[in-house]
């Protein structure tokens, strides 16, 4: 922990929604250059803390600090050029997909400033890594969802932040993809929070895991740390067996089946 | 064969200037356009109707025209309903309690109808605004709290204006009345050069801020997240959205659907991209109301026809046609 440098830090925040669901009071930080996965129940309230780490919502209590500086003070276009936020679910929009990458290009833009080649080389270059070079041209609606998530990750690659906060990234992914993806953020050397609900692709690409519960982060560390039969059962309601996986010799979660 | 985009973009806008000088050519005053435009000595009568009456009036309605379907386009994109309208915020309402005011007040100043109407115009305006910001602090949605509030703020300057009118005089509910049904015969320099530079100054932000404009457009959690500083703009683009809209209301009345109808045929047309969805839309908003104009002052000549009505009459038929086929490109 010493040699990397801290990029987001949350102190005791706390936020109420509507409903009545309370997140936290809870504190972490994320290091620079490492994937974090985000594990909970539904309802857990994993969106809500993306969000909150994403300036989308302000906490009520505590604060959250980019690089030192609270996370409310910044300048939207300057926070957006240092952290992008992909939600769990797009609101459907018409755009073709060199549209929606062009959008990841705004933080970055000046009012008066037009598109140029290098524009146009990032989004060719970010549409390769998600598979979708042929694609450019194709209307969001018109491909299938596992492309349409692939476009929108496309477009926060495009933004060039240093820190993603992804909600479930990998949701609707065929197998090849979620691999393929999860392997592409490893390499990228970007810090990254993501929230999954497989736990053994959690397991196998994150260098550390925050397991939140009914709004209250139950354990951080590695997945040798953190997944335990007894964590899991606690939080999951099910009995489980943690073995290693053949492969890599990472953690390998399976649950017992409901007994019939 | 359906023509390709740049060639649609073209043409659409070789139709602006055909159009404008075939309205100065139309009319109950037969004009020697070339004399007059290359500068030719002429008669006194045709030099007057020209510089007078018919250029600042075809001229107006083509700003006009293109003012009502910009704000039309920018609102739906705004709001993410391809039903909202620039008079959404309770500006015609707002207006015609203003005009009913001055009328009922000061019956015999001309100037004091127009100023009236501008004043309720963006008081209404103002209202929808802050009370809606005032629900949005509450927690509520952004996009339908304003329609909702515009709505009913429409409602309220209407009810009190039929109130007044019911009361005063048959006289000054005529003039009320006619006014409301719009028309371009108080066209004059200073009307033109007003609407001329507001309209200016709205396209101008609008291709400035077009990416905000896309990301807006599409979500307020996307813009916010991209760094689009979500409520200064909307608020930015609303105000000037109103402005324009009060311009156009308190010169020229009630010009209804073609905020409504011209950004639906554009973006038939000529797809969603954003520039081209507002530049086209201003384009076709001038190139409609002028030939409306041009109809309203020349069919049922000397009479005038009210221009509201005829717009109001193509709108609801296209709309009607619209709905017949409807392929909502929000929907998914």
């Amino acid at each position: 922990m010493t040699d990397s440098v801290e990029l987001l830090q949350c102190q005791q925040v706390r936020l109420q929604l509507p409903g009545g669901f309370t997140l936290g009071p809870l504190s972490f930080r994320l290091c620079a250059g490492k994937i974090y996965g985000l594990l909970g129940a539904n309802g857990a309230g994993k969106s809500t803390l993306l969000q909150l780490a994403g300036a989308l919502k302000t906490p009520q209590a505590g604060q959250v600090l980019l690089k030192q500086q609270p996370l409310q003070q910044l300048e939207p276009r300057v926070r957006a050029q240092q952290l992008a936020y992909l939600s769990q679910q797009q609101p459907p929009t018409n755009m073709t997909v060199h549209q929606l990458l062009q959008l990841g290009l705004l933080p970055h833009k000046a009012l008066w400033q037009g598109d140029n080649a290098a524009d146009k080389a990032a989004i060719d270059a970010a549409l390769l890594q998600v598979g979708l070079g042929s694609k450019a041209t194709a209307l969001l609606t018109q491909l299938s969802g596992g492309e349409q998530q692939r476009a929108h990750l496309a477009r926060v690659l495009v933004q060039q932040a240093e820190l993603l906060l992804l909600d479930e990234p990998v949701n609707h992914l065929d197998i090849h993809y979620q691999h393929q993806l999860l392997a592409t953020l490893r390499r990228s050397g970007l810090t990254v929070l993501a929230s999954f609900h497989d736990i053994n692709l959690a397991a196998a690409y994150c260098d550390e895991l925050l397991v939140l519960q009914q709004g209250q982060l139950q354990a951080v560390g590695t997945p040798e740390q953190v997944l335990t039969p007894a964590l899991l059962q606690q939080v999951f309601g099910r009995p489980c067996l943690v073995d290693r996986s053949p492969f890599d010799g990472r953690c390998r979660v399976t649950f017992a089946p409901e007994s019939q | 064969m359906r023509l390709s985009l740049s060639v649609r973009c073209w043409l659409l806008l070789l139709l602006l200037p055909a159009s404008g000088l075939a309205a100065l050519q139309i009319g109950v005053v037969e004009l020697p356009l070339w004399s007059l435009l290359s500068g030719q000595p002429t008669d006194a009568l045709p030099g007057q109707v020209f510089w007078q009456l018919r250029l600042p009036r075809v001229l107006l309605a083509g700003l006009a025209g293109a003012s009502l379907a910009l704000c039309g386009a920018l609102l739906q994109l705004l709001s993410r309903n391809e039903l909202a309208d620039p008079y959404l915020f309770g500006v015609v309402s707002g207006a015609a309690l203003g005009a009913t005011i001055s009328s009922l007040l000061l019956p015999g100043l001309a100037l004091a109808l127009p100023v009236a109407a501008f004043a309720g115009a963006l008081l209404a305006v103002l209202t929808v605004l802050l009370l809606a910001q005032r629900s949005n602090a509450h927690g509520m949605h952004s996009v339908s709290t304003l329609l909702l509030t515009g709505l009913a703020v429409s409602f309220c300057a209407s009810a009190i204006a039929s109130l007044l009118l019911y009361q005063a005089d048959s006289f000054a509910a005529n003039r009320i009345i006619f006014w409301l049904m719009g028309s371009l015969s108080r066209a004059d320099w200073p009307a033109v050069s007003i609407l001329a530079v507001s309209l200016l100054l709205t396209l101008t932000l609008c291709s400035l801020g077009r990416r905000q404009l896309a990301a807006l457009a599409w979500s307020d959690d996307m813009a916010q997240s991209l760094g689009v500083a979500v409520k200064r703009w909307r608020l930015l683009l609303l105000l000037l959205c109103a402005l324009l809209t009060a311009v156009v209301v308190a010169y020229c009345g009630g010009i209804g659907f073609v905020g409504l109808m011209i950004p639906h045929l554009v973006r038939l047309l000529f797809g969603t991209q954003i520039l081209l969805l507002l530049f086209g839309s201003a384009v076709g908003g001038a190139v409609f109301l002028i030939w409306v104009d041009t109809a309203a002052r020349t069919v049922l000549a000397p009479q005038e026809l009210p221009l509201g009505i005829l717009t109001a009459l193509c709108g609801s038929l296209f709309f009607l046609l619209l709905l017949n086929r409807r392929r909502s490109p929000y929907e998914s």
